[in-house]
């Protein structure tokens, strides 16, 4: 037996062979080399507006606030749900941090109302859902009923006048705003939990393999109303940094924020199946859609073609992704047989 | 000495309304032997194995681990009674590790603080992982491999090591299929691993449609057919044919 690194000698070998360790890197650092791409394509077709540090700046702001509710998704999808109702609690959310601000409430409070708000709406999400129901049509019920709540709640009108919000809004701190150091430490904290706690773990689990996680002793239901909240607590924290942005709640839902968070999610590759997923790459996810848009934008492109262009980068993206995962399986699994041996 | 029945089922019946999947089936299994479970499609195989797994409660007969008799309702029950199953589809999660995979559900945290945070202790985790396989004699891959990234031989080592690692002395190990769709070579890192574990003292069934594996690792074949077992003999005065004709129903045992 020769110590080529063939895939028949793997219970010998330590190491994966080249070709498939080539195909991770693609697949794991592909979206890092085209935003790299796209910002030196901008630089030059957009110079000399592009590069600059103030445009830099905007393009984060504008990221980070897409990148809150898209690390909410992102928490979702790796625990094996699509949260819909995701707009539908960012606007309740906003709504009653805004009321409660204008009754006079302190600010500390009003934000925390309106992220638990954000959890409650987790919970019974998940609640319902363990109950065997579908959690798209769940979470599109939810969606229908938050908004309707929120218009309720504020009388059809935007609430507006929210000052006492700027600190985490349009406030900027050693020039970047508010907004950037909020997703920052959103990431953070969550790609911390994820990684190295034990209920990181134990979600991630739930998601990739249900029946796996049961079969060990993990109460799987648990995990689910786990999952949910943390979706739904990004999805109320936006709803809050959106309105502080623009000093206005507005009642109504705006699904877009589902679109462009899943475009995110998407680009980062992380499987909508669920149980895996890097949240570092969402927020990069997030970075690429802000850029294209930006980009589009300082060239005199039409707005529209910005749309065009992330919903075909996310098929290409998603069809590199499958690609790479599916040859370098094949090149593990088969082997000797021809056939996939598990699954 | 050698505890002649580790295991043991006695007279296990089982009806689905008016069908009659199980009748008056025995089978024991000892301490370190490898008993090969062999039979058709619907011979009732899965059946027993859900009945020996705790997934299923016979309609009667009794069930006796270690002399004692126990009653499963569950597959927990099963489990604390020390008789684990490796399901033909592994249930392992693809995207986790090695050392992962076999922590699940029993996760080392860190001291201190930290710990009572749920911080998982990865080196401790990836330490006993490697430990446990090394005590298998198989060797894999490194710990920090993802599951997805391994071999379907490799997969099923993983799934079997799992479920041995939570039986404790003197457990029974229920394999279902392990080596379908396996290669060669797989199939060789898959019997060794089974004959390593009976050399440890556990108890095994395995329940298969492959002849060639059971007369490789087995001690002991036993035949089910239509629901009754029609052969029970030691792999090694076993005569292939005769044990085919047992499958098909062309004979049973003692004609």
């Amino acid at each position: 037996m020769t110590m080529t690194g063939s895939v028949h000698q793997l219970s010998r070998s330590k190491r994966l062979p080249a070709k498939v360790r080539g195909l991770i890197l693609v697949r794991d650092q592909g979206l890092l080399m085209l935003w790299i791409a796209i910002v030196i394509l901008f630089a030059y077709l957009a110079a000399p507006y592009f590069f600059t540090v103030a445009t830099g700046i905007a393009m984060l702001n504008s990221a980070s606030i897409a990148s809150i509710y898209a690390a909410g998704l992102a928490v979702g999808v790796m625990t094996g749900v699509f949260d819909l109702s995701v707009p539908g609690t960012a606007a309740l959310a906003g709504v009653v941090t805004a009321l409660l601000l204008r009754a006079g409430v302190p600010v500390w409070a009003a934000i925390l109302a309106g992220l638990l708000i954000g959890v409650l709406v987790g919970i019974v999400n998940a609640l319902i859902v363990i109950k065997g129901f579908d959690p798209l049509i769940v979470t599109i019920a939810m969606l229908s009923v938050l908004s309707g709540t929120s218009l309720i709640l504020a009388g059809g009108n935007n609430v507006s006048g929210l000052q006492g919000l700027t600190f985490m809004g349009t406030q900027t701190y050693l020039w970047i705003p508010a907004p950037v150091y909020i997703a920052l430490a959103l990431f953070l904290v969550l790609t911390v939990f994820l990684k190295t706690t034990r209920a990181g773990m134990r979600l991630l689990a739930v998601g990739g393999n249900a029946e796996a996680a049961r079969r060990v002793g993990i109460p799987v239901s648990r995990y689910r109303v786990l999952g949910f909240s943390i979706s739904a607590l990004c999805a109320a924290l936006g709803g809050i940094v959106t309105s502080a942005y623009v000093t206005t709640a507005s009642p109504g839902a705006s699904v877009s924020i589902v679109f462009d968070g899943m475009t995110a999610v998407a680009l980062a590759g992380i499987p909508f199946i669920g149980g895996r997923g890097s949240l570092p790459r969402v927020a990069l996810g997030a970075i690429v859609v802000a850029t294209i848009s930006t980009g589009l934008l300082l060239t005199g492109v039409q707005t529209y073609w910005s749309s065009i262009a992330t919903g075909v980068l996310l098929v290409g993206g998603l069809a590199l992704n499958m690609w790479t995962s599916r040859t370098a399986t094949n090149l593990l699994l088969t082997g000797d047989t021809g056939k996939r041996a598990v699954e | 000495m050698r505890n002649e029945r580790a295991f043991e089922l006695e007279s296990i019946t089982v009806h689905y309304g008016h069908a009659r999947a199980l009748e008056d089936v025995d089978l024991h299994v000892a301490e370190g032997e490898v008993v090969a479970l062999l039979g058709d499609n619907g011979a009732g195989k899965s059946t027993l194995l859900k009945v020996m797994s705790g997934a299923h409660r016979p309609t009667a007969g009794r069930i006796h681990a270690h002399g004692a008799e126990v009653d499963f309702r569950s597959p927990k029950d099963a489990a604390a009674a020390g008789v684990q199953m490796v399901y033909q589809d592994l249930a392992l999660v693809d995207a986790m590790d090695i050392a992962a995979n076999l922590s699940l559900g029993r996760e080392h945290v860190v001291k201190g603080p930290l710990g009572r945070l749920g911080v998982l202790d990865r080196r401790r985790m990836r330490k006993e992982s490697q430990a446990e396989l090394d005590a298998l004699g198989v060797r894999t891959a490194p710990m920090t491999r993802p599951v997805e990234l391994l071999s379907g031989g490799q997969r099923q080592v993983v799934a079997i090591a799992r479920a041995a690692a939570r039986l404790g002395e003197r457990g029974v190990l229920l394999l279902d299929e392990p080596t379908a769709a396996l290669g060669h070579e797989q199939t060789e890192l898959v019997e060794d691993l089974i004959r390593a574990l009976a050399v440890k003292g556990t108890a095994i069934v395995i329940v298969t449609h492959n002849l060639p594996l059971a007369m490789a690792v087995s001690d002991r074949v036993v035949v089910l057919n239509r629901g009754r077992k029609v052969g029970d003999i030691a792999t090694s005065l076993a005569d292939q044919d005769r044990v085919v004709s047992w499958i098909t129903g062309a004979a049973v045992q003692g004609d």
